[in-house]
């Protein structure tokens, strides 16, 4: 229509572009609503499995590694709970009272058994590379849909804040995961592992009635997560160093457990590939979750909006230091989660006479203190 | 979606009635802050989403409406009314809105219903006694008339009792702790400085803030925490978590030395307990972030959950002083502090704290304030700070 035309050749070709520009506008909706509804489904595909991952529930899922054995005793063996009543190191009741149920304070030894338990922690893991963090514990609800939780499911793990659109973090995987997210990093920087501390907050919805009393299962508690930033084909070799690192630590503690490769339909949606560390806990006569290490490739950073810029040899450039961008793999890893390391210590290194040895790498951070004893009523 | 509740005080007896009005009037709990005597208008609550509240008419129908409450401060109503003048006085320093005025009349009006109560319960029993005895139909008939006279007006009374005696709870929960003497009356400029310790240091380059500092030092990042979460929110990094950590061990071992026994706490808190502290979560710019559909709060200060330890107990006095040294994380809305204009740790939602709390008898707390405000003092002093001790004044 810029050229010089009729003015019945003007009034056609106008016809014909108010038609193509209807015709769009309709178009267009229906492209967007396509799009919206397609995003919305594929976003519930789960990432897809390493192929070493065995197939089924929880009792095909296959141990890599056993490391120690159970203890033996010669005398009755306490559970946790018991112990820590006759130590006075908990509060079970009043936190009820204040709270609610699988609340708790932490007094006295296991005060600093926590702390122990971190200071011990969070060296041996700055050791080995990792950058410490500390991280927000209240999050936008979208960073947490985008680390694969699903804040407002039924039965969902996720504490809302009312009034606004933020949730309690259930592990610092979420903020850490969040750190870089709608970024490009250098390839230079990767990988990036951080060791971030974190108080965790968990609804435990539908775990009502698990007849655990005690530290096994509760709302809030302190753990330190590993977590790596790091190119696509690192990071099977990560996952391993991940496992290692935790087998290392638990070790270190005298702990005896088994390394789970974990069966696929108790991966959850976000992890290609999982390991669990299972350790001996004799006053619960059974073996318990003390960590789980997660490979999820690119299903977060696909969601979190966190690529790289790969370097590339010069002759390859077609613009100027412009090549095309790829998805990081993101992976996570317990360090330490407290309660469920109390429990191991409490019942792992109990004595006849109710007291418990503070296992040696522990103690330099414990000012040195070597055994919790009883305190006479 | 977003659930909208009403101020969370269930009904203290349950009814098969739920009524959803606005609640024109705040809780009447002890307010930390000054208690506005016409509080904000609540918003309704959606049916499926929060607990009903039970709404009673006052007997004098001022306009406002009395809210069953959850729970009752334990006050010394008498010991308010001996000491009126003092009290007045008290809350006009204090800049409160609470009505004292309402309180003496609710109470005296209380006194006299429960006076007439007794009696009438008295002539109840008397007619009863009357009945057990050998009795011609007719007078039979005129007592049992008495009777259930005596019982309808009892029951009418006794309904007025209660009303009474829930406002009367609710307006006295307003009035704030009374005053040391020592404490200077009136606003901010008015508070004393009780003691400074050291000097400002002196430098000879020019000085930067901690942000900047920290942005050099690769310590901090609030950029990260403003996309996650929003402002106000930070990362601590390398040495700052180092730091952190150190500040807390070397703190614990410092109190516990001096005979605090070391503790972590909940931090999720049922509000009411929350209000029993003198906080008010609901309230307008509330410090109190909520739990989405739970009667539960985040804590501000490990303070809440420590005193909540004992609460409803009788201790036993060998167990005084009690005390402890809880480490807790701490959370604050800021809400109507935002726009004061400063970047970076000084004003934050989220940060760790270390919080000495003692429980005692009432003859010694003055001297365990004072045992508290030297271990602080020395605490900084120890660490090279420069800082001034200031006695705090009446109206806050």
């Amino acid at each position: 229509m810029k050229g010089k035309l009729e003015p019945s050749e003007r009034q056609k070709l106008i016809e014909e572009g108010k038609n193509l520009k209807e015709g769009l506008v309709t178009l267009e909706e229906d492209l967007v609503k396509l799009t919206d509804e397609l995003q919305q489904e594929a976003q519930c595909i789960p990432n897809m499995t390493h192929p070493d991952v065995p197939v089924g529930g929880e009792d095909c899922s296959i141990i890599r590694k056993t490391v120690g054995n159970p203890s033996v005793f010669n005398f009755p063996v306490k559970d946790h709970f018991q112990l820590g009543k006759a130590l006075d190191i908990f509060d079970f009741d009043a936190a009820a009272e204040v709270s609610g149920s699988k609340f708790y304070y932490l007094k006295n030894e296991a005060v600093m058994l926590e702390m122990g338990l971190i200071n011990w922690t969070l060296s041996e893991v700055i050791k080995r590379g990792f950058t410490p963090l500390t991280t927000p514990e209240i999050v936008r609800s979208s960073v947490v849909e985008k680390c694969g939780f699903q804040p407002r499911g039924a039965n969902t793990q996720v504490y809302s804040i009312e009034g606004t659109d933020q949730c309690l973090i259930g592990t610092a995987e979420i903020p850490v995961g969040g750190i870089h997210m709608d970024s490009i990093l250098s390839e230079s920087l990767l990988p990036l592992k951080y060791a971030a501390f974190s108080h965790c907050f968990r609804t435990e919805a539908g775990a009502a009635g698990t007849a655990t009393r005690g530290l096994y299962r509760v709302h809030q508690f302190s753990k330190l997560e590993m977590f790596i930033f790091c190119q696509p084909e690192e990071s099977d070799s990560y996952h391993e160093e991940l496992i290692r690192i935790e087998e290392d630590l638990y070790s270190s503690l005298g702990l005896h457990f088994k390394t789970v490769d974990m069966a696929t339909e108790d991966l959850g949606a976000p992890a290609y590939r999982k390991f669990d560390v299972e350790a001996w806990m004799p006053g619960l006569g059974r073996y318990g979750e003390i960590s789980s290490a997660s490979n999820c490739t690119d299903y977060q950073s696909r969601r979190l909006g966190i690529r790289y810029r790969p370097s590339q040899p010069s002759s390859t450039n077609t613009k100027k230091g412009k090549g095309p961008t790829r998805f990081v793999h993101t992976l996570n890893a317990t360090a330490c989660a407290i309660p469920r390391m109390i429990i191991c210590l409490l019942e792992n290194y109990q004595q006849e006479d109710g007291s418990v040895i503070i296992p040696e790498p522990l103690r330099p951070f414990m000012g040195g203190l070597e055994r919790i004893s009883p305190k006479c009523s």
